[in-house]
Order: C-alpha cells, then structure tokens, then sequence
C-alpha cells in the first residue's frame, strides 16, 4: 500500500483519505449539506413518524392514538401483500437488469466494438437507456395499450402468429398482472446498469485480460475472474441503487395496474398514497410509510457495511 | 483543461441567470384556450404576501376552477358564463383554469383550498368523501344564506338538494357548502344497428335483459362493454343492487341512518347476480384491465351491443359515433339508478372574493346559460324547455326526467377511499378470485372502517 | 481486452447484431406508437384504435393540448426547475464531497449514510411535513420551493458519488498545492474541480433527466398551472373522464421530446464520464 493513501483503518470508516495537515477547516463546506438534509430530509420525516402514531385526517389537528396504526399494520393483508410484491419486484428491477446488464454491456464494449465501428455500440447503448428517459406517465399508457386483451398489439400479435391461446387478460388476471409489470419494469430499468457498466468497462485493464487468456483461460472464466472482479464498484453501486428503487415503486403501479386486480400489484408505496390522498388517513400513510423507510435505511446500512468490508479486502491486493 | 472549465462556467451561470430571472419574478400568466381576445388575466404575483390587501373595487380578479373540457358542453356553457360575467362585472377579470384534470384537483384539493392559493370557486365532486369531507375539514364557505337570498333552493329541489348540503361531512341535510348546475345519471347506451339485427328489443324487466344478451352471446358478441380497472364495473354493480332496493337501503348505505346489513337480500342479489353474468359471458374477464375509456371506444367502434355508464358520455357520443344509431334507455325494471345531480361549485373559505363567486353561481344557473348547456348535449337544471332544439338532447333530458325521483347517487360515495376499495374487490369478484359473499365482507370492512364516524 | 471470439464464431458476427437489433426494436417500440398516436385524429382514433397508423397527418392535437394545457410555460418550468437543480446540486455534491472525501472531517462515514438516505428515502414520507413548511414560508406554490427540495435530494446521490471519487484522488496533487500554499476554496476550484468534470458531467445529465420526469413532489408544492411542469401537465390527462386519447399522445410526444433530445445532445458525457476511478 502506497504510503499516506488509503491508510485509514477499518474502525475509521472507508472511503477515507487521510491529510492530517488539511483537516481543520471542511466543515465549513458541509454547512449547507447539512443544513439542507435537516430541513428537506431528517426533519419532514420525523414529523412523518410522529404523524404515525396519530389519526388525522391532514387538516384539522390530529388525535394521539399511540401504536394503534402500528397494530392496524401488522394485522392488514394488503400491506403484507404490498411487502411481498416488494420482494418479487426486486427480481424484476435488480437481478435481472443486472444480470442482463452485464451480459449486454460486455457483450457491446467487446464485442460490437471491435467486429462494427465503435458508434454503432453507442447506438445501441443510447436506444436501450431511453426508457429510463421516458416520464413514467406516458411509458405507462403505451404499456396500457399494448397489453389491452382485446385491442392491444402483444395479443393481437399472438393471435397473427396462430400463438392466441397465449393471449391473456394481462394486468386485469392476477396470474400474470405481476409478472406483467415485472417484465415492463425489466424494460425500464434496463439501460441504467448498461450505461454504467459500459464505462466501467474502460477501467479493465487489457493486459490483464491477454494475460489471462495466454494462460489458457476460457471466456467464462476470463469474464468471471477479472472483469466482474475489476467493476466491483459499480456492479455494488447498481444493486444498491436499483435494490432501494425496487422498495420505492410508485409510478409504474400507478399508471398500469393502481394496485390491483385486487391486490396483486399493491406495493407500499402506493398503499401509503392511498392511505394519504384518497382515504385522507395521513396517520395510517405515514406508518406505512415509516415502516418502508426504516426498511430501507437498515438495508443501505448492511450494503454500506458489506461495501466497507469489500474496500478494505480490496486494498489488499 | 480550460475548455472544461469554461462549460462548467457556463452551466453556473446560465443557471444562476436562469434562476434570477425567474424564480424571483411574477410566473408567466397561464393562456387560455382560444378566446375573444379582449381577456387578459393579470400576472398572479408570487411575492410571499398576505392575500391581496388594497385591490381597488375595480381590477379584481376572480379565480374559477374546473375539469371539464372545452368541448364539452359544461366546458362551453361557462365559457360562455365567463363572458357574461366580465360584461355585468365591468372591471373584474374572471381566470378560468380548466388545465388540472380531476385526479389531481381531489388529490390536492385541501392542501389547496388550505392555504393561499386558493381558488375563489371550483368545481368538485358532490357526495361524503369529496365535498362532504371538504366541507367538515372547515375548507369550504357556507352558503346557506346566499342560497336562501337569491332563491337557488327553488332551483334546485328534492334529490338535487341532497348532494349540496352537508352536516358534519354527511350530505343530505344541514349547511349548503356547494351548489350544483347540472344533472347526471346512469343508464343503458345501446346499439340500435346490432339490436335490430339480432332481433332484440329494448328489455323492459331484468330477465328480458338477460334473454337479450343470451343472444348476443350466442352470436359471438360481448353484450356488455364496460371498465373493471375503474368506476364503471362498480355501478353495473350498484345497479343490480338497487334492483332489489328500497329508499331504506339507499338512506342507511348513503347518509348512515342505520347500519348497513351487506348481506341483506340486495346486496347479496347484485353480487351473485354480477358473479353470474360474468359466467354467462354477459361481461367479460377482460374487463379487469380496461379502464372507462376502453370501454367508451369500445361502444364507439360498434363492438360491443351495450354500454351501461352515464350521461356525461352523451355529449361526446353525439360527435364521435358516425358508424351506427344509437339510443338510450334506463336499467330495465329499476325503480333507483345511480345518478344525482353533477358537480358542485365550491367556494373557497379563504376566498376574499365570495360575492364574485355567488355572482358567477347565479350566472351558471341562469336559464341562458343552462339552455347553452342543454343544447351542446349536457344536462341543465334550469333551462328553457322550448329552446332545447335538438332531438338527440331532448331524449336525454326526457329520460333525465323519468329518473329523478330514483336517484341512489353513487355506491363509491359513502366513504374515503371507497371507490378503490370497490375497484379493487370488484375485480376480484369478476377475476373470481373473490365469491361474493367474500367481496360483500371487504366492502363492509372497509366501509365500516372509513365512514364518517 | 475482452476476447469473447471462442464464444461466438466470426459468421454470428452479423446474428448476434440482428439479435441486438431486434431487443432494441422491441425496447423502442412504446416510443412509436406514442409517435403513431400523436398525429392521429380522434375520430380516426375511435374508429380504429390506437395500434393502427393514423389515416391522414393530424396535428390538431398537439395544438389542442398545447393551448389547453400552455404547455410553452410548463416547458420552461420543468428546464428552469430541472437546469437550476442540476446545477445547484452539482455544487453542494461538491462542497459536501470536498468535506468527505478530501478533508476527511469527523463521522465521514456516518454523514455518507445519511446523505445517502436523504436520496434514498421515500417521498411520500416526506411529502405532508414539506407541504406544511413550505405554507409557512410562504413557498407553496413556487419553483422556488421545488428546486431547494430536489436540489438536496439529487445532490445526497451526487455526494456519495463524489465521496467515493475524490476519496481515490492522488494524494500527491494535494500535497503540492499545499507546500505551494494553496488554501481550500483554490483546492477545490483550481485542482479538485477541472479534474472531476467528466463526473460531474455525469452528474449533469442524471440530476437534469431525474429532477424532470420528478412528479410525486412537484404535483404537490405546485398548484397554479402557471407554476406546474410537464409531467404534471400530462399526467392531467389521467383523469376520470378524460380528454382525448389522441391528445393524450400529443401530449406524451410533446413531453418525451426535450427528454430525449437532452439526452441524445449529452450522451457523450456519459461515455467520458462515469470512469469514477478514471483519474490515473
């Protein structure tokens, strides 16, 4: 380890460069983070916390009720179901962008590249993240159209093709309306992990690589051991980010299915929604959504904690 | 390095500049859709004061909200109401903002009306859990003696008068916080082109309707084109419900007056019953993830023999359908429909302007007016018979007529949130993922659980 | 580099690009039927449904909801709103980050969580107490209150970036400043900030796309339409008993258009930029 970088043992945090003659002085820089979080973040959401513990209905002065909406929670089937679509919509927008997202990044930095001009992979990488670009609101409606069990293209595709049988009632059956937003959320979700992991990939070193296949590795191999190795960094940073995205949806629920049928797409997001806006019931929509945040904050401390760990292994190399 | 930096630069100071420019001058005025040209609403000020403080007798502005189109013929009865108004009010400018559909109106409607940037007077939905609920959160002024003075409750009568007035948040009886312009209800649209030829006929009993869509689905059709994934399905619903209803049920469902059995002999009739027709095909599965819309466009391209919804689709079937005759007819055999009268203009508590805003109601349920609304195919409760001319329109104002005294309002009224709540266990119901009797009990645990205590 | 030539034959050189071509025909085909709808009459639409391509060229409704909507203003709201954030919240990213990862300043880990939390943390958690707060001072209602709101969220993600970025940056290079004698304010300006621009490039174009397609927040602290931005403009069109589907398409086309024109103009920035560890 090079003298005076990254010395900073693991009790003193990561992400740590140590400039003993510099350190007077910062806080004066992170004054206005700070004071910012306070008012937009820390403050709001205690207010949020201690909006759970009342009934109110947002206008006129709440009623203390202690943990009644706690209790309502923890006996409510549909806020169970909405944290267990929470899980499976971590299939959708974590695992599998990922997964495709590596495959495809690797796929188009190597490959397209060099058998095609270098543009062309640019091509492909800016058409595949313009989901991302889209407003939810209108990527929404189309996906409306396009799954109509009478009208909409896929089943009337399907039925052109001789495949109707396959045709389904898309988000109206509760068989296939998860797996339905799952999937549309794939298509989403797909072009963030790409762009990232495709410039990730300019910091793997190609001798590495020849190295490795002059010993005789396999493309498996070679794949596996040195470049998901190099991009580490992002690959944490992707599952992170995309992870605590799942546990957020609103949108995309809101625009295709509102929750249902039934509550076969209900997410708690969009139960604290309508816990606040339709029923009026901030008291209850806050507890759903302070249970949903201190989910989240646990889960950010765990990955920064395995992140922790990975920096200092890391360094060791 | 340089050529860096200077983006940078210039990303800070476009911003910078961008942002003194705006964010500390008066927002843009909002154009209007295209009208006489002498409107021009001043620039609403977003300096941090109070409420105007001086505004001069003359120069005052009145604020008026709505979400109907302005096509339609609400839309363009008052737009016709905004001129009348600017030319007796000489010196006050009306603003009219119908760009805010009605989801986000409901959605913010009391964070809005809470605070200083509140409309004088707003359309709102009538009925406990939007205007009702409004009203018991303080947010709207109470009209009573305005009504009183310029003789509205002779306008508006009987069943009419339920959905203005709310004590407690309950409509029905007590303070007048809104006041309606119009009329609506729900009844059969149907395809006169595929009635004849099937050799149906307009079905005046229950079972002679089901006979009918026997043939429809023999021949292959959909009788029964509807939304499952919003409001529709749930009043086809509410209709075979009141079938078997009497004024007992609808009061003690509606206004509370006593507790409400769901597994009475009605209820449990509409669920079974809706349960059936789905089986039979009547109504079809798909309907779970098709929304008002789809069903409209379904009526309209001729697909479907039958569309049960309500008279705020009268007006844009009237242009839109060219490929068939169509007509109308009430649910067969009903002596209750859903239906009452339309949306409410509200007044804004914090209004500083509510005598503009009591002028602008007075103006809206002029005969003038109303007739304007009669003829571009709405519902007016105070127009001219003899000047409603087209033929189309009468037929909707003669059934209009004929339901009035039945009128149950809506089954998603009754409480907060309700109306998902039904979506939700509707199309359970439909998907069969729910029996009735299993869907009866989540309406009646939630309808318990958020009604107005 | 990646030699995947065992994997794939030279001759599926030209099927693997099909392959791809077809993935982003497939990912690309909602924006056409936006396109197919967007000039479509609603008669036509009526007739024959949204799938099938517009009969004659109809530009009716796009000028419809433009006017219905004055969609001009809520243009430049959401590229006011949306530039402002992006700017201010690459600069407090910076400050923030400057702190953490060069200075190193007490509890550097404890304040990285918490800045990540306020860019993780759900809206609707926070969303009643800012509508309170910004009644109270006299902010409901202005772009004002929306950029201050979305300028910390955005800059909590561009913090941790940075932290992580600058924490890897050569000891070296500050050191000389040092000895020259150089104090923070000229640390960060002259030295720190050239060397970041490809990130914070990045950083650009992501707050830009993220603060415009923001909706949640906006729909609330926002209430004149003079004040409002695009996708609350188009997400009027959702309502109970809804305009016409065609303008609605208008309406989506007219919406996603700034989005991707900003981002096909600055794609190049997220090629050169995102080597975070690319400062070698």
């Amino acid at each position: 380890m090079s003298p005076g970088r990254n010395t900073a043992s693991p009790k003193e945090g990561f992400m740590v460069n140590r400039l003993p003659y510099l350190r007077k002085g910062f806080w004066f820089f992170l004054l206005p983070g700070i004071i910012g979080l306070l008012l937009v973040i820390i403050l709001p959401f205690l207010v949020t916390v201690a909006a759970s513990f009342t009934k109110w209905n947002g206008v006129n002065p709440p009623t203390w009720v202690g943990l009644a909406n706690y209790e309502r929670a923890m006996g409510d089937l549909k806020f169970w179901a909405a944290f267990r679509n929470n899980l499976v919509m971590i299939l959708a927008v974590t695992v599998v962008p990922t997964l495709l997202g590596l495959l495809v990044s690797v796929f188009l930095f190597d490959y397209i590249t060099r058998k095609f001009k270098p543009g062309l992979a640019n091509f492909f990488r800016a058409a595949l993240y313009i989901p991302q670009v889209l407003p939810v609101a209108i990527a929404g409606v189309v996906w409306r159209w396009i799954l109509n069990p009478n009208w909409g293209s896929l089943n009337v595709t399907l039925e052109s093709l001789g495949l109707g049988s396959l045709a389904h009632n898309w988000l109206g059956d509760p068989a296939t309306a998860l797996p339905a937003v799952m999937i549309i959320m794939v298509w989403f979700q797909i072009g963030y992990p790409l762009v990232i992991f495709m410039a990730a990939l300019q910091r793997v070193d190609p001798e590495l690589l020849e190295a490795a296949e002059i010993d005789g590795a396999s493309w498996l191999q070679k794949f596996f051991h040195i470049t998901i190795h190099q991009i580490r960094p992002e690959i944490f940073v992707v599952v992170l980010t995309t992870t605590i995205y799942a546990l957020k949806i609103f949108g995309q629920i809101y625009v295709l299915t509102r929750g249902g049928p039934g509550s076969a797409t209900i997410v708690p997001s969009y139960y604290t929604y309508q816990a606040l806006f339709e029923q009026a019931n901030v008291g209850y929509g806050s507890t759903i959504a302070t249970i949903m945040t201190i989910i989240i904050i646990l889960l950010t401390f765990a990955f920064i904690r395995i992140q922790v760990r990975h920096e200092f292994s890391r360094q060791e190399v | 390095m340089s050529a860096k930096v200077l983006k940078l630069l210039s990303f800070v100071l476009t911003g910078s500049l961008l942002l003194g420019l705006f964010a500390c001058q008066p927002a843009p005025t909002a154009t209007q859709a295209p009208q006489a040209p002498t409107e021009q609403a001043p620039a609403p000020t977003e300096a941090p004061t109070e409420a105007a403080t001086e505004v001069p007798a003359e120069n005052r502005v009145l604020k008026v909200w709505h979400y109907e189109s302005d096509t339609g013929a609400m839309g363009k009865a008052w737009l016709a109401a905004k001129e009348e108004f600017e030319a007796t009010h000489p010196g006050v400018t009306v603003e009219m903002d119908n760009s805010k559909g009605f989801e986000e109106v409901r959605q913010t409607a009391s964070m809005v009306l809470n605070s200083e940037e509140a409309p004088d007077v707003m359309e709102y939905n009538k009925g406990n859990a939007t205007a009702g609920l409004l009203s018991q959160q303080g947010l709207l002024a109470d009209m009573t003696d305005e009504v009183a003075k310029r003789g509205w409750d002779k306008i508006i009568v009987g069943g009419l008068q339920t959905t203005s007035r709310y004590e407690n948040g309950v409509m029905g009886s007590g303070q007048w916080y809104g006041v309606t312009n119009y009329g609506e209800f729900v009844m059969v649209y149907y395809n006169k082109a595929l009635f004849e030829q099937h050799g149906v006929e307009i079905p005046t009993t229950l079972e002679e309707m089901e006979a009918a869509m026997d043939t429809f689905v023999a021949a292959g059709l959909v009788p029964i084109a509807t939304g499952a994934s919003e409001y529709p399905a749930q009043q086809i619903f509410y209709e075979l419900v009141l079938s078997k209803a009497d004024q007992d049920l609808i009061d003690s469902y509606q206004l509370y007056k006593t507790p409400v059995d769901f597994h009475n002999e009605a209820f449990t009739f509409g669920a079974e019953k809706m349960a059936e027709w789905v089986e039979k095909g009547y109504i079809e599965k798909n309907s779970t993830s098709m929304g008002a819309e789809d069903m409209g466009l379904g009526f309209e391209s001729g697909e479907y023999p039958m569309m049960i919804s309500g008279s705020w689709w009268y007006g844009r079937l009237m242009t839109e359908i060219t490929g068939f005759d169509w007509g109308i007819f009430l649910f067969p055999g009903n002596e209750f429909n859903p239906g009452s009268g339309g949306n409410l203009w509200v007044v804004a508590e914090n209004s500083e302007n509510k005598d503009l805003a009591y002028d602008w109601i007075d103006i809206t349920l002029s005969p003038k007016i109303q007739t304007i609304m009669g003829n571009e195919g709405g519902l007016p409760v105070n127009a001219n018979a003899d000047e409603i001319t087209d033929p189309k329109v009468q037929e909707l104002v003669e059934a209009f007529k004929e339901f009035s005294p039945g009128a149950a309002f809506y089954p998603d009224w009754p409480a907060p949130g309700l109306y998902d709540a039904l979506v939700s266990n509707v199309q359970e119901l439909i998907n069969g993922t729910m029996t009735p009797s299993e869907m009866l009990d989540a309406i009646d645990t939630f309808y318990n659980e958020n009604r107005p205590q | 580099m990646l030699n995947t030539r065992r994997f794939l034959g030279e001759t599926n050189k030209y099927l693997s690009l099909i392959l791809l071509i077809v993935l982003v025909m497939i990912v690309l085909y909602p924006l056409v039927i936006i396109g197919i709808n967007a000039f479509k009459s609603p008669q036509d639409y009526a007739s024959h449904g949204p799938m099938s391509l517009p009969r004659s060229f109809y530009t009716d409704g796009l000028t419809a909801f433009w006017n219905r909507v004055s969609f001009g203003d809520k243009l430049i709201n959401s590229a006011l709103i949306s530039s402002a954030v992006a700017v201010l919240a690459i600069a407090l990213s910076l400050f923030n980050a400057f702190a953490l990862g060069i200075g190193r300043v007490k509890w550097t880990t404890a304040f990285l969580v918490l800045f990540l939390l306020g860019n993780f943390l759900p809206h609707e958690a926070l969303v009643y107490p800012l509508y309170y707060f910004a009644k109270a001072l006299h902010l409901y209602d202005t772009r004002l209150a929306v950029i201050l709101v979305f300028t910390v969220i955005q800059s909590a993600f561009g913090t941790y970036l940075l932290t992580s970025v600058f924490s890897e940056f050569p000891k070296e290079l500050i050191e000389a400043a040092v000895i020259d004698g150089t104090n923070k304010f000229q640390l960060l300006t002259r030295i720190i900030l050239p060397l970041s621009m490809p990130t914070l490039s990045v950083l650009f174009v992501f707050f830009f796309i993220w603060t415009w397609n923001e909706f949640f927040l906006p729909l609330i602290l926002l209430v004149s339409s003079a004040n409002q931005t695009v996708p609350i403009a188009i997400a009027t069109l959702q309502g109970q008993h809804n305009m016409d589907v065609t303008t609605s398409s208008a309406s989506a086309l007219l919406g996603v258009l700034p989005c991707i024109l900003f981002f096909l103009l600055f794609q190049r920035t997220l090629t050169r930029g995102i080597t975070a560890g690319s400062i070698k």
